[in-house]
């Protein structure tokens, strides 16, 4: 089996939510089939500049075949038509000229795509708010697998992504708020489509006493992982900490891991020690007592499930329907939504230590059943061979005449998003039958 | 105690965030959300309490935000007639009457002519009736604002009145405390002893030497074997002394409605202590006995936090004495049973 993963960016030192996820996910598969990535030559996302050559590169084993961007990101002109698609009536040409203003526009890449669709089973298209794989999900829809990436924002409001999550192959959900959300909003529910989301290397012996030693942190603690951004509601978690270390007798610190793009407030209890290597990162996860989540829009938090992994409670955003979802799924996190319950959760973890314990324990058991390497490369060899044996269904609908795409008669993205329900999906999880993913043989001896 | 309880080994979240929930509801009282708290922690209630924060001049800064209500000239068209047929050129006037009846051949205009006529009618009547409903509401209006104008100000001096009687009633609580212990301080060292005339004298009990000054009551020794013992009252004796000062009239005078009883600045008052041993840094010590001077309070000739170490040097009560069995000095000198 050939399988093609096609994602803007590509490469060890691109560590975004999506491309990351793109990576892991063709190694792993790259295991089990003949894997090649079809990407860009940028690696800024601002600014999508060819900064890699053009060609064949391996990268960990796996080629990648990168192809020239033909025009940069004008971040004004982006503005201008996000203002004009998200906030107005519009037309499909609005849209599908946002499309190209964001980029990354890869005509090559996408005629390539269209000419070799044949020599891959399948193509799995990472991110489905991006040029590449607008127009190569449509290059290739009857073999195409779309690893969506949906938050809850605007975007997924624009009518032009609607016919592709009605007429690609499957779709691979990174949750069940995920897909949820894309069945509202495309009525897709007939396309093959499954829960999967990404796994983890997490050290199976981490050292948190090295931790303590080296950064010289004493006492209990709480960490954030992740950039430190307003996006990420690191300034909430901010103002949310101070009134803590103010107002409740705890003893918790704020230790920070992470890029900043916000001031740090000086408070001597938060401490930042900026971006670390990953052993350094999950050691400090294990000397952790909690991990806080503050985001408001996430579509899969691999910190998260990280921080499950090592048996860490998580107290998260309450906000986002996912990790709400996930904590409640899982029964491995507490949430929150205002600063009172910020304060309450917190207070509960650090005077039921027993509870952190408890919710620990089945974060680990929750990570184990879903989001272990071995269960998600059964999870998409299942589907492949579920895909191979069923005959494609529908084609995808082209797109309209050039009339068609100027009448101006769409719904602003931000309207339809704001029509859509919330709340975690959790009436949707009890539907679904339990997990029955069989771990690979050698997994299954090595535990024995 | 923990914010909640949950006895199980298998946790359940959603019943965790309930309980969690129901806490902060506890503990709030109402469920706000953090906007609500927010706006209710904006507003300055204390505004409202302050007279200074209401304006006087309220119904006239209203009334001149309202300017006086002038209906709006609605465009109302008088329709009579002739109107359908009118226009300013007059050639054009007389050709349409000339055709007026070419024109009643086809139709009937006269109950269109009547229909318009009476809308006309009915729209001059509406626009009469509004404008009066206007001014009547703006006059209610101003009414009102008037009457809660009087209500802020009523509320407000109320409010400052209310705060008055609660200090006032903090007050009379705290000299009635004072004389009732004033009383009972008195009531330990006075005996009542029946006179051989069949009347009642009191008598001061006066174990030790007599007064060496006239009009000065009798006070017992208390470095002498059997004088008074210790009243009820005595160990408060500061305090009482204290608030008496604050009170302007010595304590003395409040109890008796004379002068001073005693003379303090010689340290010859009225000693209720028996062997305390020196001055426990009160800033009151008790007598002679105690090798300090007396300080009631009433005096005002020395300050009471001058008083506040025992080592502290007296230039004016006779010369110290050398303290008799008593409990050690309390060192740093606090008012223990005051404090």
């Amino acid at each position: 089996m050939k399988l093609a993963v096609v994602v803007q960016r590509y490469g060890q030192a691109v560590n975004g939510g999506a491309e990351l996820h793109a990576r892991y996910i063709a190694e792993h598969l790259a295991r089990h089939a003949e894997v090649e990535v079809l990407t860009t030559c940028a690696t800024d996302y601002v600014t999508w500049r060819n900064e890699l050559a053009p060609g064949v590169e391996p990268v960990n084993g796996v080629p990648v075949r990168r192809f020239r961007v033909k025009h940069e990101r004008d971040p004004q002109l982006f503005g201008r038509r996000s203002d004009c698609v998200f906030g107005e009536r519009h037309s499909l040409g609005d849209e599908l000229d946002w499309i190209d203003a964001e980029g990354p526009s890869s005509p090559a890449l996408i005629d390539y795509l269209s000419k070799s669709v044949a020599t891959y089973d399948y193509c799995l298209f990472f991110s489905y708010r991006y040029y590449v794989s607008y127009y190569g999900a449509r290059a290739t829809s009857p073999r195409a697998i779309l690893v969506p990436t949906a938050e809850r924002d605007a975007a997924i409001g624009l009518s032009m992504f609607q016919p592709v999550f009605r007429g690609v192959r499957a779709l691979m959900y990174n949750s069940h708020e995920e897909r949820a959300m894309i069945q509202r909003v495309s009525g897709n529910q007939d396309v093959a489509g499954v829960v999967v989301g990404i796994g983890s290397d997490v050290p199976q012996n981490p050292q948190p006493g090295r931790f303590r030693q080296k950064y010289n942190i004493h006492g209990p603690f709480a960490i954030y992982v992740g950039r430190i951004d307003r996006n990420k509601g690191c300034e909430e978690l901010f103002e949310f900490f101070g009134g803590y270390v103010r107002d409740a007798p705890g003893r918790l610190s704020l230790v920070l891991i992470g890029n900043t793009l916000l001031p740090i407030p000086g408070d001597p209890r938060i401490r930042h020690l900026g971006f670390l290597d990953d052993a350094d990162k999950f050691d400090a996860m294990a000397a952790a007592d909690l991990l806080i989540m503050p985001s408001y829009f996430e579509s899969l938090s691999m910190v998260t499930l990280e921080a499950w992994a090592l048996g860490r409670p998580v107290v998260a955003n309450g906000k986002c329907d996912v990790l709400k979802g996930q904590c409640i799924r899982s029964n491995a996190g507490l949430y929150y939504e205002t600063y009172a319950e910020f304060l309450a959760t917190l207070r509960a973890l650090e005077q039921n230590r027993w509870l952190g314990g408890a919710l620990g324990r089945n974060g680990r058991h929750f990570f184990r059943d879903n989001y272990h390497w071995p269960v998600i490369e059964r999870k998409y060899l299942d589907m492949l061979g579920k895909l191979s044996r069923e005959p494609a269904g529908r084609a995808m609908e082209p797109l309209p005449g050039w009339l068609e795409r100027r009448r101006r008669v769409l719904p602003p993205g931000e309207e339809v998003v704001a029509g859509l329900p919330t709340g975690p999906s959790l009436a949707l999880e009890r539907e679904d039958p339990p997990p029955t993913y069989s771990r690979p043989p050698q997994l299954a001896r090595s535990r024995s | 105690m923990p914010d909640f309880n949950v006895r199980s080994d298998s946790v359940n979240v959603d019943q965790i965030m309930e309980q969690i929930r129901a806490r902060v509801r506890e503990k709030r009282g109402v469920d706000y959300t953090e906007q609500q708290i927010r706006e209710l922690a904006a507003v300055k209630l204390e505004k409202f309490l302050d007279p200074r924060g209401v304006r006087s001049d309220l119904l006239e800064q209203f009334r001149r935000l309202q300017p006086a209500y002038e209906p709006p000239e609605l465009p109302n068209y008088a329709f009579e007639e002739a109107t359908l047929f009118e226009s300013h050129r007059a050639p054009i006037r007389w050709i349409r009457r000339l055709l007026q009846p070419i024109l009643k051949l086809f139709f009937n205009p006269n109950p269109l002519i009547q229909a318009l006529h009476i809308q006309s009618r009915l729209n001059t009547l509406n626009t009469e009736s509004h404008a009066r409903e206007q001014a009547t509401r703006r006059g209610l209006d101003q009414l009102y604002f008037e009457v809660m104008h009087n209500l802020v100000i009523e509320t407000t001096q109320l409010g400052i009145e209310v705060k008055n009687l609660k200090m006032r009633v903090e007050s009379l609580a705290s000299r009635l405390e004072f004389n009732e212990r004033r009383a009972r301080a008195l009531e330990s060292v006075v005996a009542y002893k029946p006179s051989s005339e069949g009347g009642t004298e009191r008598a001061a009990v006066a174990a030790g030497p007599a007064p060496s000054q006239p009009g000065v009551a009798a006070r017992p020794a208390p470095s002498q074997p059997g004088g008074a013992p210790e009243g009820p009252g005595q160990r408060s004796r500061h305090r009482r002394r204290r608030r008496g000062r604050r009170g302007g009239l010595p304590a003395a005078a409040i109890m008796s409605g004379s002068g001073p009883v005693v003379s303090t600045a010689s340290g010859q008052g009225p000693s209720m202590g028996s062997g305390q041993g020196p001055s426990t840094g009160s800033g009151v010590s008790t007598g002679e006995a105690t090798g300090a001077h007396t300080n009631t309070g009433e005096s005002g000739g020395r300050p009471i936090d001058a008083e506040s170490h025992p080592s502290a040097p007296h230039s004016e009560g006779p010369s110290p004495r050398p303290a008799q069995a008593g409990p050690a000095p309390i060192p740093g000198g606090t008012d223990t049973d005051e404090q």
